[in-house]
């Protein structure tokens, strides 16, 4: 599984952007959402995009599932409850690069 | 992630936690350099200051405005014509610069009488442009004159003009970025909403972070349009000062730079709950995701993929021919702020280089998240470095070519290190699928220019060979070539034309039926 969440890790870190906006509370939202949203895709689960805040998470997710299913073919294999453990694991590890781990000093400015 | 000390910095041993290298298996969690700190004294720093990145950067490629500093003459020459920030009004923002031109007497006995008068010639000059903004320097700073009253007063008694006033003194903030906070977050305030636009599409566009450097931005919009998208406003390349007083009518925020002008969109979407989406202009794949989602997010991802598909068929035979040229050349991707993470991965990845190092003159710690997370291994993330550590860098990594800005762009050249200056451009536009070739040729033609067999020579030393020519640039590209690189007739040289912006500016575009009668 650790090797699993490497693999869609360093996809994050080197093709999106999503995940690196300048404060806190939004990495939080971004993270939660996106990586939400994507896990929803993969599972063939619906999704909200309504709003149009739902719709900006959902393009970023819809482009993230996509290179995931393309660039790990091991995903097609795995069933949904390994899907939502995957990206749980995942998530736990973006939150931890972006916002708790991170160096970053301005993250937590109260303005911006 | 261990931090990287120059020798020629072991006396400010402040600068060790300004640079790290990036080694095997490490995240971001283990070392970032420090970003946005105050220049340290004694690092002679090749920053600019936060009147430059209000001004220079933001503020004058509004093409119908008159631009004018309240401060001396230099402040206003010296960020004059440095970067191609073109537009479709005959350049009028390039062309014309205003100052108010501030003398030792004014600093004594104030300036505010001469600003006013300064502010109606201007406008009795150039009769047709009724918009202006004003830009304080540190002079004017220095001595408290208010610029926001004088204004006031020529707005009401010219109603037909109105003034955007800056107040950006060099030294508001370590860099350039400080001035850019400080004019998003003034016009965010000053202008935002007080013009209701006409909407002409059922998909509207603010294109943020954008400042049409020698076309980008009209490259861009000529997609948006082909995909029938009204870019309602461009913050602020080729930008209306009108247009970019009605931002609260969009949708959705195109984000492009976001080191200069994610500020305003974090507002707008605080303010009026416009969402912001990040996008990457440069290279195929991200730019091709970047127009999948704008077009998902509108419903017509159908159309995007029409363009993805054309300008890929059209432009990567040509983007190839130089990637089989440049593989293994090692760059170090040297840009003021946003650059280092719009093409860490992908100039590596498309173009084949080896980028051996990054760095932000004026960037914050996000920028260098975003540029170490996409760069490789081994590369070399170094904050706002001075000269003898560039030079230091230089001489240790022997990069093939520099992609920076003008300053260390001289210190390179110096030291025969062939360099393209990326930030105010040599050449462009470098956004698009076209750019992205025009790019990958400069790069070509600036590693492989026959000039550096002359160059590396020494006649006071060397041996001059009389009896063998000079390389040509295809003999010395081509010369570890594989027979399938040599021999392909899918791979060709740039085709393009020398103006494609001239091109663009008379292009029709489709009509796309409305579905509502006016866009949400």
């Amino acid at each position: 599984m650790k090797d699993r969440v490497v693999q869609l890790e360093n996809y994050i870190m080197k093709n999106c952007l999503w995940q690196f906006q300048s404060r806190t509370w939004d990495r939080v939202k971004q993270n939660e959402n996106i990586l939400m949203k994507t896990m929803q895709l993969l599972c063939g689960e619906p999704v909200e995009n309504k709003t149009p805040a739902d719709r900006c998470y959902w393009v970023d997710a819809v482009s993230m599932a996509d290179a995931f299913k393309k660039r790990c073919p091991w995903l097609l294999d795995m069933k949904k409850e390994e899907i939502k453990a995957l990206m749980q694991a995942l998530k736990e590890r973006i939150d931890f690069v972006t916002i708790t781990g991170s160096l970053n000093k301005e993250l937590t400015d109260e303005h911006y | 992630m261990p931090n990287h000390e120059f020798e020629c910095s072991k006396c400010i041993p402040e600068r060790k936690l300004h640079a790290v290298l990036k080694g095997p298996g490490e995240d971001l969690t283990s070392a970032l350099p420090l970003g946005y700190l105050s220049t340290i004294p004694g690092s002679i720093s090749e920053r600019g200051c936060a009147y430059c990145g209000a001004k220079h950067v933001i503020g004058t490629p509004m093409k119908d405005v008159i631009h004018i500093s309240h401060g001396p003459i230099g402040c206003t020459y010296d960020t004059w014509q440095t970067k191609r920030y073109i537009s479709d009004n005959d350049n009028f923002q390039l062309k014309y610069t205003f100052a108010t031109n501030m003398k030792e007497k004014n600093v004594i006995f104030g300036a505010e009488k001469m600003l006013k008068q300064n502010i109606k010639e201007a406008f009795k000059a150039f009769p047709k442009i009724k918009r202006m903004t004003i830009y304080q320097t540190c002079a004017s700073a220095l001595i408290g004159d208010d610029i926001n009253a004088v204004a006031g007063e020529v707005m009401e008694e010219m109603p037909d003009v109105d003034i955007f006033v800056c107040n950006s003194p060099g030294f508001k903030g370590p860099s350039q970025s400080g001035g850019h906070h400080t004019i998003n977050i003034a016009w965010m305030k000053d202008k935002v909403g007080q013009v209701e636009p006409k909407i002409t599409s059922d998909y509207v566009i603010n294109y943020v972070g954008e400042y049409n450097i020698q076309g980008d931005q009209e490259v861009m919009v000529d997609y948006f349009k082909r995909m029938g998208i009204q870019v309602l406003s461009t913050f602020t390349g080729n930008g209306s000062y009108d247009d970019l007083r009605a931002m609260h009518r969009a949708q959705l925020n195109v984000l492009e730079c976001a080191r200069s002008a994610e500020y305003i969109c974090n507002e707008l979407r605080v303010k009026y709950g416009i969402p912001r989406l990040d996008i990457d202009g440069f290279g195929f794949e991200p730019l091709s995701g970047s127009l999948r989602k704008i077009g998902l997010f509108f419903g017509i991802e159908d159309r995007a993929l029409k363009i993805i598909e054309e300008e890929t068929a059209r432009w990567k035979p040509e983007l190839d021919w130089y990637r089989e040229r440049l593989r293994g050349k090692k760059i170090c991707l040297w840009p003021g702020g946003s650059k280092l993470w719009h093409w860490a991965h992908v100039i590596h990845e498309e173009m084949g280089v080896e980028v051996v190092s990054v760095y932000t003159k004026f960037g914050h710690q996000g920028d260098m998240e975003k540029g170490i997370a996409r760069c490789e291994e081994s590369a070399l993330a170094i904050d706002d470095p001075n000269e003898l550590e560039t030079i230091e860098a230089m001489m240790k990594l022997k990069p093939d070519i520099i992609l920076t800005g003008k300053r260390p762009g001289e210190v390179a050249k110096k030291i025969r290190v062939p360099y393209l200056n990326i930030h105010a451009y040599h050449n462009g536009p470098w956004k698009g699928y076209e750019g992205w070739v025009r790019l990958a040729r400069d790069i070509y033609n600036a590693i492989y220019s026959p000039i550096h067999q002359l160059a590396y020579l020494d006649i006071s030393r060397d041996e001059i060979a009389t009896d063998k020519g000079f390389m040509t640039q295809r003999l010395a590209s081509d010369a570890n070539l594989s027979k399938e690189a040599l021999s392909s007739t899918n791979m060709r040289e740039y085709t393009g034309i020398y103006d494609n912006i001239a091109y663009l500016r008379t292009k029709t575009y489709p009509v796309f039926e409305r579905k509502t009668a006016a866009a949400v």
